[in-house]
């Protein structure tokens, strides 16, 4: 019992019943289709880019911060990577393209923190003009790598199939979620991240530098988003100007579902990761059983909402006796 | 002690804090004017006045989060240049607020160290919290400190009760060797048990020798504890008195007419 309880209180107890359930039906259904190579490959392709930008959002989420720009950045930091490659060479660009993204989350702190702006806002600017920016620097055009470029062993490094010949942005993607969580639950600066979540004032009179501690989380978001961006063109190596589009709705639902409280100080990496890997999978088994793509936008928003639910209701029932 | 010894004790007490003429305007809202206060090591001050006194600004300087616009602050001879809070823990001044300085989405454990967590080394590289020194040093206060005997270090705080969260607060800043505690209407929504047992605890910090500064618009409450009244009103200083010359009667009196000559003003 204490067990089960203990479970339960888990922020992502919700995702975890979420997604064994929704493995079991899926199996059920589509016995043969879901258990095939394509099948998997397709999910875990998009639960690992997508799930990148839900851990970087799920950093900002849990100190009550969010970053709406993440979509814009995946999308220009993708563009930046193949752009500058023929003049800078694949190591470089990578090099520059990643800086870029940490360039955006450090101006999103600044504005932020030293602003004194929400991160809604500053980041909504970022959404419209970052994606601005694409349209204006490619005037609209499709950029592609060199057929040779591809091949490099940087390049198939994230976007090779080395894993079971499943795509390397699995591996990148569950490398990240064992770092995060390491980070988050296992050292100082996670410590003091959810404290901020948990309770500014509080984390701020023990000492708790929170001004730094959101800068990095800032950066670290934005990075990740533009990681995203790099292994999407690595492995298909070529854009267009709405590359990324609603990816930060996406990763933010993506969050929610997996436990992480917009209220701040709760949530987990694993979750987020679940989150993500549930959106993909119901998006991949509804085009797969024939149901029209464009149910899957109901149906996220539909999922959303139900996770929240249950969420709180948990939440509500194991504090038992407390009213508030 | 008989009171021939206090009194030389007190003639060659070490001034711990000393505050020249201070003043803080938030815009044009003077929070203190020209405030002067010496605190003595071992001592208890009952810091007492109205809402809007000054009471809470004056400490917050003290705790490192304001710095006074004008006026200097002396910590064991040294001026203070730099205010912040963490500078504050460093010399050991540790401020007890009701509603600040707990983290309740953290368990005891983790809101224990929070700040100066303790970390070990995996293999030697990998820095990683010790959880099993700050469980360790957590439980500690919990048992000695007159939490419930089924409070686990390992539940979140916000399983423990208003007056748990205080004595924890005070176990924490007496096991990390503070010179100052600095507490905040440290008896607010407490039950009567509660209440005596926090004032226990702050007495006894005074016995240990720390300087204790205890902030309330409870006059008579504090008057029992205290060694020393300082009353603050309308951002100035108009009491500084050792408790035995005035009783808490007289004081409260004192209280009450600086708050109707405002109104009138």
């Amino acid at each position: 019992m204490a067990a089960m309880t203990r479970f339960f209180k888990r922020t992502e107890a919700t995702i975890i019943i979420g997604t064994v359930l929704l493995f079991v039906i899926f199996a059920i259904v589509d016995t043969k289709g879901w258990f095939g190579f394509f099948t998997i490959r397709n999910i875990t392709r998009f639960t690992a880019v997508l799930g990148l930008v839900a851990i970087g959002e799920t950093l900002l989420i849990l100190i009550r911060e969010i970053d709406l720009s993440v979509g814009s950045v995946y999308g220009l930091v993708a563009i930046t990577f193949i752009s500058l490659e023929p003049a800078l060479g694949v190591y470089l660009s990578f090099v520059v393209a990643l800086l870029l993204a940490a360039a955006i989350g450090l101006l999103n702190a600044l504005l932020v923190l030293r602003g004194r702006l929400s991160s809604m806002i500053v980041t909504l600017g970022g959404l419209f003009f970052y994606r601005g920016v694409i349209y204006v620097t490619t005037s609209g055009a499709v950029r592609s790598f060199a057929k040779e470029t591809t091949q490099q062993w940087f390049v198939q490094l994230f976007g090779g199939n080395w894993l079971f010949r499943l795509e390397n942005g699995l591996g990148w993607f569950l490398l990240t979620v064992i770092i995060f969580t390491y980070i988050l639950f296992r050292t100082r600066y996670g410590n003091h991240l959810l404290a901020i979540g948990g309770d500014t004032l509080s984390a701020a009179s023990r000492g708790v530098p929170v001004e730094a501690v959101k800068t990095i989380a800032f950066v670290l978001c934005s990075v990740l988003a533009g990681f995203a961006g790099i292994m999407t063109v690595a492995d298909l190596p070529s854009t267009n100007v709405t590359i990324g589009t609603d990816v930060e709705l996406e990763a933010i639902a993506a969050a929610v579902i997996g436990g992480v409280l917009l209220t701040g100080g709760r949530g987990s990496i694993i979750g987020a990761a679940l989150g993500t890997y549930f959106l993909t999978a119901v998006r991949s088994e509804l085009i797969t059983l024939g149901a029209p793509p464009v149910w899957y936008i109901s149906f996220v928003g539909f999922v959303l909402v139900f996770a929240a639910v249950v969420n709180i209701s948990i939440q509500r029932r194991l504090a038992g006796a407390q009213t508030l | 002690m008989n009171p021939k010894e206090r009194n030389e004790m007190s003639d060659d007490r070490q001034v711990l804090i000393e505050i020249k003429n201070i003043t803080l305007n938030f815009g044009t809202v003077k929070a203190l004017s020209d405030v002067s206060v010496n605190f003595y090591e071992g001592e208890l001050v009952g810091l007492v006045g109205d809402n809007g006194a000054g009471k809470t600004t004056l400490i917050r300087i003290l705790s490192g989060m304001y710095a006074p616009s004008a006026g200097e602050v002396y910590f064991d001879g040294q001026r203070i240049t730099r205010f912040h809070p963490k500078l504050a823990i460093d010399l050991g001044i540790e401020t007890i607020q009701q509603m600040v300085g707990l983290c309740d989405n953290l368990s005891v454990a983790r809101n224990y160290y929070l700040g100066r967590e303790p970390i070990k080394r995996l293999l030697g590289v990998i820095p990683v919290l010790d959880f099993a020194k700050m469980r360790e040093a957590s439980n500690k206060v919990v048992r000695n400190f007159g939490l419930r005997d089924t409070v686990n270090v390992d539940d979140e705080m916000a399983l423990l009760s208003g007056g748990e969260g205080q004595a924890f607060k005070i176990g924490r800043a007496v096991d990390f060797r503070n010179r100052v505690i600095i507490m905040d209407e440290p008896t607010n929504h407490l039950s009567v048990r509660e209440r005596a047992h926090v004032n226990e605890l702050a007495l006894q910090l005074r016995d240990q020798g720390l300087l204790v500064i205890y902030i309330t618009h409870d006059i008579f409450q504090v008057h029992r504890l205290a060694d020393r009244i300082i009353i603050l009103e309308n951002g100035r200083k108009v009491i500084d008195t050792p408790k035995d010359k005035m009783s808490a009667e007289a004081l409260e009196q004192i209280i009450r007419d600086g708050s109707r000559e405002v109104s009138k003003g």
